[in-house]
């Protein structure tokens, strides 16, 4: 990582990106980077393709046409587990938890500690998962509980968790504090920043301006399907934004800010 | 199993305290389950005195085991959130390849061997149909209902297979422990009829089903699957290859299960099993599974299947006719169902 040519490498370069579905095109030839250790806000309406463009970079959806580089290198990534494979992690908006099972088994779904005889090793599960829900929320107790039966922050503590604790490079947050109250929202902002120090990469999926102003570097728009812009966030404002995701363009009288927020 | 009983174990938190009585309904639901057991082994006990004896008790046992085989394949399909219509069928084909194969020359335990691997194929089949063509688990198996029995028919021109030898009846027919003596006047008593091994078989079977759905990934995933599909495929599992995994076991317990039955009648009967896809649900619902997916375990199945068990045994004993057997068990199916939709309301 201190490499000087590997900081200048892109952590992810989407290239080119589209996909089809039928005759409706959800995402039109947009390309986008991540660099380690910054964090991407991905803005625009419901059905711009922003989910659609995430989904794609975290294995669960195949993209039409497109390349995908991790680390420089072009990656096939055909399903989450080949996502994850490359350290790329996915806290979806649904938060993809199985309702039935208990945070650790949650935490583990898909990849299970196991004891020599390859059988499940609930009990260093648990202790792992208490030790990681912890970190994120002291008082996280109902490690037991089906997660049907927890809060909504404390089902989205389980989701970061879960997208943390395999050492994620690539790290992709869809609306993540859209079921959380004021002070959730805070840690997650806090853990946000604390990420993005440990030198990972954050796309960011947002309809809260505060968030996006507060914690993104760089921001990119879609509208339609295709990339309107992308900015430093310091050469844009909220109006400029809000511009560029209702009618696709920047005001006409635009110039870049710089840094005058 | 285990997690149902330890969940309700842990200290009560200050936000679970009102959430507490669900998951604990649980094993709430199994507890119901096994007190209608003992209540109805209790009733029965006073309509007929034939009922609570040694001799009726291993009867149970032995008709309730090809059901309870059953039962542990249907429990972890239901737990995916699906439904296999076909094990009655299969059982039936599986008991023709069996019998087709010794009349053929082949010696009994591959013939039979063949049989059971003639069930996981269909289940196989099952599962292809599911996850591939993506064709419900009610239609696909349906479909397969019709496709196995059709094949086992014709394959014997629906006639039975006898004559496979003595050999043959010793799975479903032989017991361990069994004690005979020599009477002065030269006939044989029956000390202890012994314990039949199709009972050992299922109590095997049952553990070895409880211990992958509990202490196994694939057990895991199952429930998974069954809780929630969307999220167990982004979390990594493999979803297609866990129900095919589940449908497959099925089907191999349904060729299992024909196998025990077959070999307790010494002959291969074509038509044997219909409707039994029925009783093997009723059993797993019974015994708390949920055929939304997600819930459900071996233990209660069990319990379920000696239930129904009891129930056939105990009408039968008190000289209650088969139509009116057929009306209390689809009761007791539909009320199970029931409680399934009150918990899941809940």
């Amino acid at each position: 990582m201190l490499d000087v040519t590997a900081q200048n490498a892109p952590l992810v370069h989407m290239s080119e990106i589209y996909k089809h579905f039928g005759g409706i095109h959800a995402v039109e030839g947009v390309s986008v980077d991540l660099y380690p250790g910054e964090v991407v806000g991905v803005l625009g309406h419901n059905g711009a393709g922003k989910s659609c463009l995430m989904r794609i970079l975290s294995g669960a959806m195949l993209p039409s046409g497109g390349k995908i580089f991790v680390n420089g290198e072009q990656a096939d990534l055909k399903s989450p587990q080949d996502a994850k494979g490359y350290g790329i992690e996915t806290i979806y908006q649904t938060l993809a938890l199985a309702n039935h099972l208990d945070a650790a088994q949650n935490l583990f779904l898909g990849r299970e500690l196991k004891t020599r005889f390859g059988n499940l090793d609930d009990a260093r599960m648990q202790s792992e998962a208490q030790e990681a829900l912890r970190q994120l929320n002291p008082n996280f107790r109902n490690l037991k509980d089906p997660v049907a039966k927890l809060s909504g922050g404390q089902r989205q503590v389980i989701a970061i968790a879960r997208a943390i604790y395999f050492q994620a490079k690539v790290l992709i947050m869809d609306e993540p504090t859209a079921a959380l109250g004021p002070s959730e929202t805070a840690m997650v902002a806090d853990l946000t920043m604390r990420l993005k120090n440990e030198g990972i990469g954050i796309f960011l999926i947002s309809h809260d301006m505060h968030d996006v102003f507060d914690l993104c570097d760089r921001v990119m728009v879609m509208n339609k399907g295709r990339n309107v812009g992308a900015f430093r966030i310091e050469d844009v404002n909220k109006d400029d934004i809000l511009s560029l995701i209702v009618k696709g363009a920047l005001p006409d009288d635009w110039t870049p800010r710089g840094g005058s927020k | 199993m285990s997690d149902h009983q330890s969940s309700s174990k842990m200290p009560l938190s200050p936000t679970g305290l009102g959430l507490r009585l669900v998951p604990s309904g649980i094993g709430l639901h199994k507890l119901s389950a096994l007190l209608t057991l003992v209540l109805l082994i209790v009733a029965f006990s006073f309509t007929s005195p034939a009922f609570l004896t040694m001799n009726n008790g291993l009867t149970v046992l032995l008709q309730t085991s090809v059901i309870g085989l059953l039962a542990i394949g249907m429990t972890l399909v239901i737990i995916t959130g699906g439904i296999d219509l076909s094990v009655g069928s299969v059982l039936a084909l599986s008991g023709v390849v069996a019998g087709l194969t010794i009349k053929a020359g082949l010696p009994i335990l591959p013939a039979m061997a063949l049989g059971i691997a003639a069930g996981a194929l269909c289940g196989f089949l099952n599962g292809l149909v599911i996850t591939k063509m993506r064709i419900t688990p009610f239609v696909a198996t349906l479909g397969m209902m019709m496709i196995a029995r059709g094949v086992a028919l014709q394959l014997t021109g629906a006639a039975p297979i006898s004559r496979l030898g003595d050999a043959f009846g010793t799975l479903g027919n032989g017991s361990f422990f069994r004690i005979v003596e020599m009477q002065a006047n030269g006939f044989p008593k029956v000390v202890f009829p012994g314990i039949p091994y199709p009972a050992v078989l299922l109590i095997v079977m049952a553990l070895a089903g409880g211990f992958l759905l509990q202490r196994r990934q694939i057990g895991r995933h199952i429930f998974s699957v069954g809780s929630n599909e969307e999220a167990a495929r982004l979390s990594g599992v493999n979803v297609d290859r866990t129900k095919i995994w589940a449908y497959t076991a099925s089907g191999a317990l349904a060729g299992l299960a024909g196998m025990v039955l077959m070999s307790r009648l010494v002959t291969v009967q074509p038509n044997e099993g219909v409707m039994y896809e029925l009783d093997a649900i009723a059993a797993s619902v019974i015994g708390g599974a949920s055929l939304m997916g997600g819930v459900g375990g071996i233990s209660g199945s069990m319990i379920g299947a000696f239930i129904i068990g009891v129930l056939r045994n105990g009408l039968n004993m008190a000289g209650t006719s088969a139509f009116i057997q057929q009306i209390i068990i689809g009761i007791v199916v539909i009320g199970a169902v029931y409680i399934d939709q009150i918990r899941n309301r809940n």
